[in-house]
């Protein structure tokens, strides 16, 4: 059973404590290391250094973990201290003038330097210039984005090491080692979904998976699949208003041009909304009489594999929907998932014990295993339930395990 | 002992315990007194006999130990006309000994199988044909592809007529000590439609639950067979909900696993028992005809039954307005 403790967030739990365990960009990593070690001979030519790289991909991360392989003490300075210049003068001033001739060597970290207000010429900015000029230890600076003009001298005053994004692999790599630890088991597919879609962005990839893993021990990719809905949403939402209310045909089936949201899900999302939103029962029929002439195409299409289908099947879809009601708009109605994607998610596994069942009652009765789940199933649930004496042993007989029957009576119960 | 379904306890196990289907019965029994079997199309709906036909055939061709002599496949099951073709291969490899010098190959729900892969198992029966003897067993024959059908001896099964099926029940309610009533029967015969698999599985259920099995015993088992009460999803469409319609046609497919061809057969049925006039019960024909037509072309169960239930919606809506 997964613990009950409140749940941390995984990317604190799983914070890299040393380099070793810092995924991904291994030159940078070594450019960090030798600009620390030239300061054992001495203050360098370079007295910052500046990272910088997109969001997630173990900036902080490297410094936090180089300092506890380096036996450092941290003097950390992030956006919320930027404020004032007073505050960084007081934080960081104060830690260059000391100097490191008892105790732990100190390292002084300006993160999130994006955040910073204000130019070079005033506010925190000049005073984090001035710490670099009069530092004795090492001073890092950390931002996305290194080419901000107001990063121009700071810039010329620094080493500058680029993090890039993680591949696929890094990602899946360190998602990986997060579920061998929680005790999940992961369907490659699943991590490789979560991976894919962080692009390179660790911090947010290990963030989705505590949300779509937590307490569970099997990560499948049914499970995360549909987090590439959440990140449509918005896309998603904005095509079906433009559909459903569009004003001329053109409009309507340009919008499927307005996103690369996939054709099938888009059907399952008009065909999901359209009585939501036409409320006339003649538009309603027409409407859906619309959709249920994409989904023939639709049908040809996958039975034929002629593509030539397609466009019919978009034609109906979009503007057959829209030109069958007059888009007297009831309010604002809020767009609803599908429900046929999420409840055909929800009964992978019911549906295979049913078919294992339906092969074993097929055998016996010489009918395929789809048709006995229609044709002698029922029957069988009502016997099991009334008289479960007689219909245990006709399950029995059968071939059906007790496993088998208790799943029936659960699922007729 | 005895516990078994009664749709295999009472299963006929030579030609001459098949009840009705004379014709058939005849021409079949020409083969085994021939000692030869060609190619066979068994067409025809769900519960009339085809594959029992089958094994009764095989049954009296090559005596008690027939099974050595047929395989069994099933089409919606088997992964592939590649598979098929694989089993064929191995099992027509060796010549039965004996008078008959083939093998029997049943080969059920063909008309599932795609026109490749019947292209596939047209030339499999023509490369086995001197060991192996197929019986291709359909709902419709028109779903076979024309080469086939060329190689074939049709068959033509229907449903059977009310007083076979009738005589069945009573016969078996005799083997079984059931008490069954007049109504009782009649019930059974309304709802299975000669289907005799269902009116077995009706009967047994019935009969497993309490005795005598009455008509509204046999209403009961019915409609808890299909829970998803089909009528109570169109009048709540007829009513206007649409949204509710759909969720409980959601509730028949999914929690039941109800086939879309099984619902729009119960529709049709039930369109006439409604209380609407009856213009509209022609103009609702025609719809479920169509979205039967369409299943066959390949659409999906669940959209095409949604449109039609708004087209009850629809329905409901017109009558209302008229009345005012």
């Amino acid at each position: 059973m997964p613990s009950t403790l409140p749940p941390i967030p995984w990317t604190m739990k799983y914070k890299p404590k040393f380099l070793s365990e810092v995924i991904g960009n291994e030159e940078s990593k070594k450019k960090i290391v030798e600009w620390l070690r030239s300061w054992e001979k001495g203050v360098p030519g370079k007295k910052a250094l500046f990272i910088y790289g997109p969001p997630g991909v173990g900036k902080t991360a490297t410094v936090e973990a180089l300092a506890n392989d380096f036996n450092m003490e941290v003097i950390i300075t992030d956006a919320s201290t930027y404020r004032t210049e007073e505050t960084v003068k007081r934080l960081a001033g104060r830690a260059s003038q000391l100097g490191s001739l008892f105790g732990k060597r100190k390292v002084i970290v300006f993160d999130e330097l994006d955040g910073i207000t204000g130019t070079s010429d005033t506010g925190g900015l000049s005073e984090i210039i001035r710490v670099i000029e009069n530092t004795r230890v090492p001073v890092i600076l950390i931002a996305n984005d290194a080419w901000d003009p107001r990063f121009a001298p700071l810039r010329n005053i620094s080493l500058l090491v680029e993090f890039k994004r993680l591949s696929t692999t890094e990602v899946m790599k360190h998602l990986a080692r997060i579920c061998a630890k929680e005790g999940i088991v992961a369907e490659e597919k699943a991590l490789k979904f979560i991976a894919e879609r962080s692009s390179g962005d660790v911090r947010s990839a290990v963030l989705d998976l505590q949300a779509l893993a937590q307490g569970k021990d099997k990560l499948t990719y049914e499970d995360v699949s549909w987090l590439a809905m959440r990140d449509r949403k918005e896309e998603i939402f904005n095509v079906l208003r433009t559909i459903l209310y569009a004003k001329s045909v053109n409009s309507a089936k340009m919008a499927v041009n307005m996103s690369d949201v996939d054709l099938d899900m888009l059907f399952e999302w008009i065909y999901e909304n359209i009585p939501y939103h036409i409320k006339n029962p003649s538009e309603l029929a027409a409407a859906m009489d619309a959709i249920s002439r994409a989904d023939l195409y639709r049908g040809m299409l996958k039975e034929t594999g002629d593509y030539s289908f397609l466009r019919y099947m978009i034609d109906w879809m979009t503007a057959g929907v829209a030109f069958s009601w007059s888009k007297k708009a009831t309010g604002w109605v809020p767009f609803r998932f599908p429900e046929r994607i999420k409840t055909a998610s929800v009964t992978k596994e019911e549906r295979e014990i049913l078919e294992e069942i339906g092969k074993r009652i097929g055998k016996r009765c010489h009918l395929s295993s789809s048709r006995a789940i229609v044709e002698v199933l029922p029957y069988l649930a009502i016997i099991l339930q009334n008289n479960p004496k007689i219909g245990k042993r006709i399950a029995r007989w059968l071939n059906l395990t007790d496993d088998m029957i208790s799943f029936i009576m659960k699922r007729s119960g | 002992m005895g516990y078994e379904l009664w749709t295999e306890k009472y299963r006929p196990r030579t030609l001459d315990e098949i009840i009705d289907q004379d014709e058939i019965v005849a021409r079949l029994k020409s083969f085994v007194k021939a000692k030869n079997v060609p190619h066979c199309i068994f067409a025809g709906p769900p519960g009339t006999g085809k594959t029992t036909a089958a094994l009764c055939l095989a049954h009296d061709l090559y005596g008690e130990n027939y099974r050595e002599y047929i395989m069994e496949l099933n089409a919606s099951d088997e992964r592939g006309i590649n598979v098929i073709r694989e089993t064929v291969k191995t099992f027509a490899r060796t010549k039965p000994i004996g008078e008959v010098t083939f093998k029997l190959l049943i080969l059920d729900e063909a008309d599932n199988m795609t026109d490749d892969a019947q292209q596939a198992l047209r030339r499999t029966m023509e490369r086995y044909s001197e060991t192996a003897r197929f019986i291709l067993i359909a709902n419709y024959s028109g779903k076979i592809i024309e080469p086939i059908q060329s190689r074939c001896a049709p068959f033509r099964f229907t449903y059977l007529p009310a007083d076979a099926v009738a005589k069945r029940i009573r016969h078996i309610c005799d083997k079984e000590d059931v008490e069954i009533t007049d109504d009782g029967v009649e019930a059974i015969l309304e709802l299975s439609g000669g289907d005799l698999r269902k009116t077995l599985n009706i009967l047994q259920t019935a009969a497993s639950i309490g005795k005598p099995v009455t008509a509204d015993l046999v209403y009961a088992v019915v409609g808890k067979a299909n829970p998803a009460d089909i009528r109570d999803m169109m009048l709540t469409a007829l009513n206007g909900d649409f949204i509710a319609a759909r969720n409980k046609l959601r509730e028949l497919t999914r929690r039941y696993g109800l086939a879309g061809t099984d619902i729009i057969r119960q529709i049709h049925g039930e369109v006439f028992r409604l209380n609407i006039p009856d213009s509209w019960k022609v103009k609702l024909t025609d719809i479920i005809g169509e979205v039967d037509y369409r299943l066959v072309r390949g659409a999906t169960e669940e959209i095409q039954l949604s449109a039609l239930l708004a087209r009850l919606v629809e329905a409901g809506y017109e009558m209302k307005k008229s009345l005012k």
